[in-house]
């Protein structure tokens, strides 16, 4: 049985974790997709604050340390992203944003991302929509048209509004999977021959 | 094997005492350090080039001459010659002046420099650094070369039949060093002319040094210039010693804790395990450096950082003392007993006089007898 490899992202800050449980729904979800679909999963769950000094490191010095570097790799060699936010202030929080910011800005060219976030009110849902998803284009990823938001509300009286949303975004990023993810020229492997640069 | 050391030439505040040397002070120690390496039987005395504060040394070839008029041994080398930025033109001319006030002992490793707002100062542009470092350094290559230069790029006004004078030395051109922490393009530049390579690695983990070093090495055997493990490495490293490790560490941690670069990030000890920084024991140094080989495998020169982040002038007197006496010694005679005879010393001015006279001989013997 063949499988696929899926990174999840999660950047909330308390225990337990909002974001957290989202993420988890979010996995559960896209594996059993998939396992409708006679594919296995393979789920690497990362939790953005473990590695909040490492990123603070990987800012201050341009390299990351040995724990971040592997999680970075792992992320960019996964078949697809699920990626959960808190809302900080009507934005994507600035722990999540860096661990995007530490990334190659081509290290997630053509791969499927399920954006989802939490907030406090349901009021910021765009927050998806006007913060995650532009991040996401502008790293050339492709963000599957429906994103989840989780307010308060949603884990209490408006629980049941959640599941639809999340088999939605579950089922398009399953869908996204069968998309060949380009993979990139490695300069070491292939370094442009010096009379191209010359010439260039 | 080349030992030395290299120096930034930052103005630091010392953070144990809250003192600020002035310019002039700090220009003064960058050539008592000089000095002191040519003291304690250093190879090498490399110097930065920048053109924004808090480093003082934007004139090198100012620098490096009164250096030269106060040494006899030592080479004098630059880390690095900002190749992008400087007219190719200016660089020929100043080193190749250089040259015969030193008798021969310079050689360069060019840089592209990493100062984003330092490029429109000098009418250029960071993003064109890899295509300004591939142009101006084939220009500054021909320079040195052909006495009579017709010449048109896309960065420099064009030139006719332009002389860089003075010559180089012997007609010898300095031999150049590429400095480079993360550019495959610039570690193929090195490899397709044959010139040193020079990681930069005081920085960064080894893991990424080795990968750009077997790229070099595979690309150097690849344009014919000899075997891969006979290609001209370099490598940085920064330490800081004391008898008792211990005492080393806490006499640095403030100086490393708010260092420009690192500072306010990772723990020294983190720091140390990631990248080349050895702080402890002479016997840790020598340890620590002699594992670059495992990495890199056999190479021609290593130079440390001893001098920033405000340490004062008498401390890094006192760790050169430390290097010149106890490390270099132990660190010369392993790495001479481990090369095996067809690994090549870097090249000197000596060197490339004595092969561009065979080559000269080799032309002779075989012009056909008419
Ligand atoms: C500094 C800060 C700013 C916040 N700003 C917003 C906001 O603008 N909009 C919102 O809906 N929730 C906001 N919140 C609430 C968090 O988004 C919410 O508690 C989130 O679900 C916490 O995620 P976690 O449980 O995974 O840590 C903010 C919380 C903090 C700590």
């Amino acid at each position: 049985m063949n499988e696929k490899v899926i990174a999840v992202v999660t950047a909330g800050l308390t225990t337990p974790s909002s974001s957290r449980l989202l993420a988890d729904q979010l996995a559960d979800a896209v594996r059993d997709e998939l396992s409708g679909r006679g594919i296995g999963t393979r789920i690497e769950l990362i939790e953005v604050r473990d590695h909040a000094h490492e990123l603070t490191d990987n800012l201050l010095t341009g390299f990351p340390p040995a724990k971040l570097r592997e999680v970075l790799e792992t992320v960019t060699g996964a078949d697809a992203l699920i990626v959960v936010s808190p809302t900080f202030s009507a934005s994507y929080s600035g722990l999540f944003k860096m661990f995007f910011d530490v990334l190659d800005d081509q290290a997630l060219a053509g791969k499927p991302v399920l954006l989802a976030a939490t907030g406090g009110t349901e009021r910021h849902s765009l927050v998806l929509e006007f913060a995650l998803r532009p991040l996401f284009a502008y790293l050339k990823a492709l963000p599957v048209p429906t994103g989840v938001y989780a307010a308060s509300t949603d884990w209490g009286p408006n629980a049941a509004g959640l599941r639809p949303r999340i088999a939605q975004a579950a089922g398009e990023l399953v869908s996204a999977l069968h998309h060949e993810t380009p993979t990139q020229a490695d300069p070491f492997e292939n370094p442009t021959p010096f009379e191209d640069l010359l010439n260039s | 094997m080349q030992f030395g050391v290299f120096s930034v030439g930052d103005v630091t505040t010392d953070p144990t005492t809250g003192t600020t040397v002035s310019e002039g002070e700090r220009i003064k120690a960058m050539v008592r350090i000089a000095l002191k390496a040519e003291e304690v039987g250093l190879d090498v005395f490399a110097q930065g080039e920048h053109h924004n504060p808090p480093f003082v040394p934007s004139s090198p070839t100012t620098q490096l001459g009164f250096i030269a008029a106060r040494t006899s041994k030592i080479i004098l080398s630059t880390s690095t010659t900002l190749i992008t930025t400087n007219d190719p033109v200016k660089i020929a001319e100043d080193y190749a002046m250089l040259q015969h006030l030193a008798d021969g002992r310079v050689d360069l490793m060019m840089g592209r420099g990493n100062t984003g707002p330092v490029y429109p100062w000098f009418g250029q542009d960071i993003r064109n650094g890899i295509q300004l470092a591939v142009e101006n350094y084939a220009l500054l290559r021909r320079l040195w070369r052909e006495d009579v230069v017709d010449w048109e790029g896309k960065f420099r006004t064009p030139l006719q039949g332009f002389t860089s004078t003075p010559r180089p030395l012997d007609d010898v051109p300095p031999f150049v060093w590429h400095g480079s922490i993360r550019s495959p393009e610039i570690a193929e530049q090195a490899a397709y002319y044959g010139d040193g390579f020079f990681h930069n690695n005081i920085f960064w983990p080894m893991s990424h040094t080795k990968r750009m070093i077997e790229l070099y090495r595979t690309r150097f055997e690849h344009y014919g210039h000899g075997a891969a493990d006979q290609a001209i490495v370099g490598l940085g490293g920064q330490v800081f010693m004391r008898k008792n490790s211990q005492d080393a560490v806490r006499e640095f941690r403030p100086y490393f804790d708010n260092a420009p670069v690192y500072g306010h990030g990772p723990s020294l000890e983190d720091f140390s395990r990631e990248t080349p920084l050895t702080v402890g024991s002479p016997q840790e140094v020598i340890e620590r450096t002699l594992s670059f080989r495992e990495s890199v495998g056999d190479y021609q020169r290593q130079l440390f950082l001893m001098d920033h982040a405000g340490l004062p002038l008498k401390t890094v007197l006192e760790q050169l003392d430390i290097l010149g006496e106890e490390v270099v010694p132990v660190l010369r005679k392993e790495f001479a007993a481990l090369k095996p005879a067809h690994v090549p010393d870097a090249p000197t001015h000596a060197s490339l006089k004595a092969a561009a006279e065979r080559a000269r001989d080799l032309e002779t013997i075989e012009e056909p007898i008419r």
